[in-house]
């Protein structure tokens, strides 16, 4: 959940997608101004924070990097839950990791917080003659379905920051001050009177 | 006769009391005898064999502990003799004794075996042995057999053991009709090369892929070609070993490009393969795992006719390859090999496989086999190619893989101390086991209440954290297994890397512990950064372990009682008569495997053993000796002196440890011994900061 308080947000922000789409390249660009040609598969997730300063306010993004291999998709709600953006990568030479993207943004529009800001990020653009999704084919994907688009390089650092300037400008917009989900205390009494009740 | 003797392989186990009513082969004890009055005089027999600790009072235990256990002693007499025999003929260089071996065992049992086997103790190799009858007999199948009904075949290796079984003498003898041809094309060459033996091995299940290489039909010419090349391609393996030890082995898959049509595939020393029980590939050391898809479906069928027939198939030998299998329910491990390990360290190596793709997914895969015989197990191994790999490596260079023990870097017992408070305030605070390593070797660690962590499972942690670069990047949270503590769950790895080579893991059974496993972090860092332990701990692996040379020369202030025992020697004996190299007495290396506490020293290597190529096969040698000390039919054993062309190898195990040393091949036995009391003294001393004590979380 992004929190606001005196113009600095901290926001969990997800990436997703297909193994080898180059998520963590794209993080690894963006955190550390790095690319390596082979870059390891990652496992489980690596966490990241990196802080930005957009208008007036600074943006602090906890950001989880997720496995792109099969393994590992029944425990993405682990890592999506309560995230308030998510950024799903696809490898623009592989029309497979796009109808994986596809899928991603179907779950998180099914279980992710529905304030979610999602971006879908066509990668490899570096990769132009090998080309095989559409630039107009995924923006028109993406607006069908409310995620902004941009295609991004890694290698070429095209786009990456951008990517995650725009996420930080539209976060408190989509999302309305309240408290975060682990901090709500108001449960708590009614519970433990529950609790007192079945004792006694 | 005894120079001779001494020169070549002259194995000797002896027990603790030498009983004469026990002693069955006197000429090879007579043998003995001459060879010891060269190196020294008046040596008594019993004391010798014995390392008798002759001051420091913990062994002193030890030996009236043995003596108390005389009966016991006496019993196993006889199968420590056959281990001698054993033993002598494996370490041969000449390739005909252990063949014969292998005849003798087909032919006639375990008695024959045994009365062989003391004979050729002594007596040279019998130099001309037809080849022929060699490879035919060195086929043999080997079952579990766990059904006494059940076998009907030549035994083997007596009651429980391995034997041959009638009902697959047809599949045996297609194979032996296979590997009859191509003996009889080979003439005169020595053995079956690599390629044939995999060969002969596939072509009774008919997949087609012996035809297509077709490789009994080839011209004996280019067999032979082909087998100087193996012989080449073997040693550059040893030069890639070089490399691999050196220059930091490099993970990842080699060689993808390589299926079984392969030469190169083929000559390959040693393949471990996973499959499904459906034949479906799931992973292989070499090639590309589809293009297997075959060679898959080939084990499958040998291992599916064995248990057809109500049996399980554990070993099938094929001239120098062994060919190891290891069933997990849905899942089958095979380890085809020509590297002369034994059995159990072979199947032992499966184990810990199968025990690394558990801590990747869990033991639960196996409900996708029940829903789905034909399950494809291969995408939910992605990206782990390397983790299996640097596992296989570790096969030839980690003691822990077939010790069963960890070990600890040698640190001043305060800066552990610091370390292990730290981690334990964390481990109060709700997380299961936080463990502290620096490359494979455990710094500290501590476990929740009645949490235990096996030995086992540390090396596969440690393996799967050092060989995903994935998480040197960042801070990382992953799902992981711990196939000891439980097959069936995932607990949640919080993994970090404090410096380059330093690493701590923090486990938790909840999925959502991220944050608070990284305050653990930070707080744990902070400590040992202000208490200086990782500053400590980068000195200590600059510094190294135990060096040999520094064996105190007088260990223990009571030398002055010199121990009735070996006191006949006069103090002339105990100079270091090879200065400079090693250690004292020609002490070449040691390893100290603490049984209480599951850990174990290795001593750094030293001058002589300087080499990778070296280390590798001392690494061997005691992979070994442990195998033999720790024969489930005619062990454990006590005491083992081995002498052959490269070292003299000593063990000793008692209750409360084992000692593995290496000595210069012509040293001294009294000598030896004497050093190795002098070795467990030094340990003793020096073990608060060679091992991590008190942490107890090993309940067993």
């Amino acid at each position: 959940m992004a929190t606001i308080g005196h113009s600095n947000i901290n926001a969990k922000l997800v990436l997703l997608g297909d193994m080898g789409a180059g998520k963590s390249s794209l993080v690894l660009r963006f955190v550390k101004g790095q690319f390596l040609e082979f870059q390891e598969s990652t496992i489980g997730a690596a966490f990241f924070s990196q802080t930005l300063a957009v208008n007036d306010a600074t943006v602090k993004f906890e950001i989880w990097d997720t496995a792109g291999q099969e393994r590992y998709h029944s425990l993405a709600p682990m890592y999506y839950r309560g995230a308030a953006a998510a950024i799903i990568v696809y490898d623009m030479t592989n029309a497979g990791s796009f109808a994986r993207a596809k899928k991603w943004v179907q779950e998180l529009q099914k279980q992710g917080n529905p304030n979610m800001v999602m971006a879908l990020a066509g990668n490899k653009v570096d990769l132009e003659e090998k080309r095989s999704v559409s630039a107009e084919e995924a923006r028109s994907y993406a607006e069908e379905n409310g995620l902004f688009f941009m295609e991004t390089s890694a290698k070429t650092a095209t786009n990456v920051n951008d990517i995650f300037y725009e996420i930080a400008k539209r976060l408190p917009r989509a999302q309305p001050p309240q408290n975060p989900a682990g901090m709500v205390l108001v449960d708590r009494p009614t519970e433990a009177a529950r609790a007192s009740t079945c004792c006694s | 006769m005894a120079s001779d003797s001494a020169s070549s392989a002259l194995a000797d186990v002896s027990a603790a009391d030498q009983n004469p009513n026990t002693i069955d082969n006197p000429s090879r004890y007579a043998v003995e005898d001459q060879l010891r009055s060269l190196a020294l005089t008046e040596a008594d027999d019993d004391e010798v064999d014995e390392p008798v600790p002759d001051k420091a009072p913990p062994s002193l235990q030890e030996s009236t502990n043995e003596v108390a256990n005389t009966d016991r002693l006496v019993i196993k007499e006889n199968g420590l003799n056959r281990t001698v025999g054993t033993v002598a003929a494996e370490r041969r260089e000449s390739k005909a004794v252990a063949h014969s071996v292998e005849a003798g065992e087909e032919v006639g049992g375990a008695e024959v075996r045994e009365s062989y086997l003391n004979e050729i103790a002594i007596v040279k190799a019998p130099p001309s042995i037809e080849e022929s009858n060699i490879v035919l007999n060195d086929w043999r199948l080997a079952h579990d057999g766990n059904d006494p009904k059940k076998r009907s075949g030549i035994e083997v290796e007596g009651e429980r053991g391995s034997h041959t079984v009638e009902h697959l003498k047809e599949a045996e003898k297609v194979v032996r009709a296979e590997a009859g041809e191509c003996d009889s094309t080979l003439g005169d060459m020595q053995r079956m090369n690599s390629e044939l033996e995999v060969d002969t091995l596939v072509s009774p299940s008919s997949s087609g892929y012996a035809g297509e290489r077709g490789s009994s039909s080839i011209g004996s010419a280019s067999e032979i070609d082909e087998i100087e090349e193996i012989c080449e391609v073997r040693d550059d393996d040893l030069v890639d070993g070089i490399a691999l030890s050196q220059a930091p082995w490099i993970p990842g898959k080699r060689h993808v490009d390589e299926d079984d049509a392969s030469v190169s595939w083929r000559k390959r020393k040693k393949h471990f393969f996973i499959l499904s029980h459906s034949g479906k590939p799931i992973y292989s050391r070499y090639g590309d795992v589809h293009k297997l898809a075959g060679f898959s479906a080939t084990l499958q069928a040998i291992i599916s006719f064995v248990e057809n027939g109500g049996d399980r198939v554990k070993l099938v030998r094929a001239g120098k390859h062994q060919v190891v299998f290891l069933s997990k329910g849905p899942i089958y491990l095979v380890c085809i090999s020509c590297t002369e390990e034994p059995y159990e360290a072979l199947r032992g190596q499966l184990e810990l496989i199968y025990g690394q793709m558990i801590l990747i997914l869990t033991k639960s895969v196996n409900r996708c086999f029940e829903k789905n015989p034909k399950f494809d197990m291969t995408p939910l191994l992605g990206g782990t190619d390397v983790v299996f790999s640097s596992l296989a490596h570790c096969f030839s260079w980690n003691p822990a893989t077939f010790l069963h023990a960890y070990t600890s870097l040698p640190l001043a017992y305060p800066t552990r101390q610091a370390a292990g408070s730290v981690l334990q305030d964390v481990a109060d605070s709700g997380v299961l086991f936080a463990i502290l390593m620096c490359k494979h070797k455990v710094v500290s660690l501590v476990g929740a209440q009645k949490a235990s962590l096996h030995p086992d499972d540390m090396l596969l942690l440690s393996n799967f954290v050092m060989s995903s670069e994935s998480f040197r990047t960042s801070e990382s949270f992953s799902p992981i297994c711990v196939p000891r503590y439980n097959p069936m769950a995932f607990l949640y790895a919080y993994v970090h890397y404090l410096d380059a080579e330093t690493y701590l893991m923090l486990l938790s059974t909840s999925s959502d512990a991220f944050y608070h496993l990284k305050e653990c972090r930070i707080h744990i860092e902070a400590v040992l950064l202000k208490s200086n332990v990782l500053s400590e701990v980068q000195r200590s692996m600059f510094d190294g372990g135990m060096h040999v040379e520094d064996l105190p020369v007088d260990p223990s202030p009571q030398s002055g009682s010199v121990s009735p025992h070996l006191g006949q020697h006069s103090p002339e004996t105990f100079r270091d008569t090879n200065a400079g190299i090693g250690g004292p007495s020609g002490l070449w290396h040691f390893i100290y495997r603490s049984i209480y506490l599951d850990q174990y020293v290795s001593s750094e290597f030293s001058t002589p053993i300087n080499t990778p190529r070296q280390q590798k096969r001392l690494y061997r040698a005691y992979q070994k000796l442990y195998a033999s000390m720790h024969d489930r039919e005619i062990g454990p054993h006590k005491t083992q002196f081995r002498r052959d062309e490269n070292y003299v190898l000593l063990c000793w195990v008692t209750e409360h440890f084992e000692l593995y040393a290496t000595f210069d091949p012509l040293a001294d036995k009294a000598l030896a011994i004497k050093t190795c009391n002098r070795v467990c003294q030094w340990v003793k001393d020096v073990e608060n900061e060679i091992f991590l004590l008190g942490a107890s979380p090993f309940s067993w």
